[in-house]
């Protein structure tokens, strides 16, 4: 087990969506980071009493004002500080996406440090958001420096008009989004199954990256499904995919070679889906299935909370004694 | 997986309130639903004029309590409450969490009732009716309280004086109030200006003093970690059916986890200097260290050595009977 005392701390401005109860949104990516050894600065763009995948929720938006005043007056200007990453995730409105994406933008590219951007728009053939803040998103990434971005799939087709049916449509929707969006150093593609939407699913899934400067060398892991929808996955995965690229005592503000960023990747895929597969477990009665082909997506079981606290054995690992689970692909 | 619920305050930067709280409680293996009764940039110990962001709303806490409690009714271990900014808000926790409590008894409450300190009232005057209200319910809904003396003396509804003023406020509190932990005493009981002195009190039992050598620095959070680590050190007490765990020494245990975060946070700070309230670089580096803390949270037995690089011997802080 690593010991935090030995490791300075990272610092880290997460703005995302808050609950109260379960994991999604800064809820997912806090205690991770935490745990990590991250100083996590949580600014929260909503406060709901749980996620929409409940049926039902409470709770209320913050002020666009607010948020932006709380970074530029108080965090970066009265404050002073200077995070060595900026994350942005859920933002309500079109208003919040634009003043927020711009303010951070802004202080990114001034202070020389990386800004990770999650598209958060919809998943699985469904929007979260309205067409407007969709437009936006095409429109904000076409003009700013973001030094990495993770879209999922439903996401990247929406960014690129590209339908991701097969490898050779996936390497077209990686060559369109750097046409569309040159700022943009590096994308993570997660969870792309090329079957989606086919009546026979493969069982496996694909995440795939490349860094933008060559956008066809484009690499990817295969893995074996879980058989679940988890909510917050996306958001723990971003988290930690950002543990793994920037650690401590890297520059932040250099490139990364290819190597360690798929290292990064490899890494982080392994353990997000340790701590799945322990929920999946701890979740659903009897053993875990990914050895099975699912039979019917109706059978599908609908996970609503990780298990981080349950996990925190397997996030006390350091990121060099992560063994990779999968093998690294290149696409020709 | 214990499950608690805590109601109070959000900075982005830094660690007071919800942020002060909850990384310690999840690493001791608590899933803990965070309810933010504010939004504010950092604490207020930095200067008025740099915190930034806005306080919950009656209407939308009272919506978000709504909606946690509606949704997950079965869900809950322990529910904590600590800074509110107003009367409204108050009114508003103690309402759902009396609610709450009425329906689910072995469910522990903890209530630190923050309303100022040494003489000087940090909320509106209006706030303190709801609190008394609350501490002196003849239902009893209130398991936990963590006053200092002045906020003691405000629920209590007297000054204290003396020792024996304080054992009659402890007496008084406790026909509603099991457990009563005040978490520094002041200098007309205990005159020594080179130590802080906290009393616990668990009702039928005498009250126990500790002695903390003082440290000459402002640090903000500690009293929320203590709430904190009360809530945790207590519900092990109640569930320990063979009882192992004396009430003293579960008290002593989360001053020695307090010592050594303060420490943690003194050998990383840049200079020891003594912090002044309103200087952004002295209150930056007096953030408590709950993340570089994160492997001290748990219990370490007396003469215990659990770490190597700072001195944590384990000691005994008990000073005696009150």
């Amino acid at each position: 087990m690593s010991n935090t005392l030995n490791i300075p701390t990272r610092k880290i401005l997460s703005v995302q969506s808050h609950v109260v109860h379960g994991y999604v949104g800064n809820k997912a990516a806090a205690f991770p980071l935490q745990f990590r050894g991250w100083d996590v600065d949580a600014l929260n763009t909503v406060q709901y009493s749980n996620h929409p995948g409940y049926g039902s929720f409470t709770g209320f938006r913050s002020a666009v004002d607010d948020l932006r005043s709380i970074i530029d007056k108080g965090l970066t200007g009265g404050l002073g500080i200077r995070y060595d990453a900026v994350l942005t995730g859920y933002l309500p409105s079109v208003d919040a996406l634009r003043d927020i994406c711009e303010l951070v933008d802004k202080v990114c590219r001034e202070q020389n440090i990386p800004w990770v951007l999650d598209p958060v728009l919809g998943d699985r053939g469904r929007l979260y958001v309205d067409m407007a803040c969709v437009e936006m998103y095409k429109t904000l990434l076409g003009k700013c420096t973001v030094s990495l971005t993770v879209p999922n799939q439903f996401e990247m087709e929406t960014l690129t008009g590209v339908e991701i049916s097969n490898k050779d449509r996936l390497k077209e929707a990686f060559a369109r989004f750097h046409e569309l969006y040159p700022g943009v150093q590096r994308v993570v593609v997660s969870s792309i199954d090329y079957s989606r939407g086919a009546n026979a699913s493969t069982g496996t899934s694909t995440v795939a990256f490349a860094e933008m400067t060559h956008p066809q060398a484009i690499q990817y892991y295969t893995f074996d499904k879980i058989h679940a929808h988890f909510n917050g996955s996306g958001d723990l995965f971003s988290a930690l995919l950002i543990d793994m690229m920037y650690p401590e005592g890297s520059d932040t503000t250099q490139p990364l070679y290819m190597d360690a960023f798929a290292l990064a990747v490899g890494r982080c895929l392994t353990l997000t889906h340790q701590i799945l597969n322990r929920t999946y477990n701890l979740t659903v009665p009897g053993p875990a299935t990914s050895d099975f082909a699912p039979t019917h997506a109706l059978d599908t079981p609908h996970i609503r909370d990780l298990k981080l606290i349950q996990c925190r054995d397997l996030l006390s690992v350091p990121s060099d004694k992560i063994l990779i689970a999968y093998d690294l692909c290149e696409m020709h | 997986m214990p499950r608690l619920l805590a109601t109070q305050s959000h900075v982005v930067h830094g660690y007071v309130g919800n942020k002060a709280a909850t990384f310690p409680l999840q690493c001791l293996g608590w899933d803990v639903d965070c309810c933010n009764s504010v939004q504010f940039s950092n604490h207020t110990g930095y200067g008025m004029d740099r915190v930034f962001g806005n306080v919950t709303t009656e209407g939308d806490l009272d919506a978000l309590l709504g909606g946690v409690f509606g949704n997950f009714s079965m869900d809950y271990n322990a529910m904590l409450s600590g800074y509110l900014p107003n009367k409204e808000s108050v009114r508003c926790m103690g309402k759902h969490y009396s609610e709450f409590k009425k329906k689910n008894k072995d469910l522990l409450w903890l209530m630190d009732p923050v309303m100022g300190d040494e003489g000087q009232l940090y909320v509106n005057e209006d706030v303190i009716p709801e609190y008394r209200a609350l501490a002196l319910s003849p239902d009893g809904l209130v398991d936990i309280i963590t006053p200092n003396q002045y906020e003691l003396e405000i629920l209590y509804g007297k000054e204290i004086k003396s020792k024996q003023e304080l054992r009659e406020a402890l007496k008084y509190l406790h026909k509603t109030i099991p457990v009563i932990v005040v978490t520094s005493c002041s200098s007309n009981i205990f005159d020594d200006k080179s130590n802080i002195y906290c009393v616990a009190s668990i009702r039928d039992e005498d009250p126990t003093i500790f002695q903390i050598p003082f440290i000459d620095s402002y640090f903000t959070g500690v009293g929320d970690l203590f709430s904190a680590l009360l809530l945790d050190r207590v519900s092990k007490y109640y569930a320990d059916r063979a009882p192992n765990l004396k009430f003293e020494y579960q008290i002593n245990d989360i001053i020695n986890v307090i010592q050594r975060v303060l420490k943690v946070t003194r050998s990383l700070s840049v200079t020891n200097i003594k912090s002044k309230m309103g200087d952004v670089k002295s209150m930056k580096n007096m953030e408590l260290r709950v993340i570089e803390s994160r492997d001290l949270y748990h219990t370490v037995p007396l003469d215990g050595h659990g770490f190597s690089q700072l001195d944590f011997t384990t000691k005994n802080y008990i000073h005696g009977m009150l």
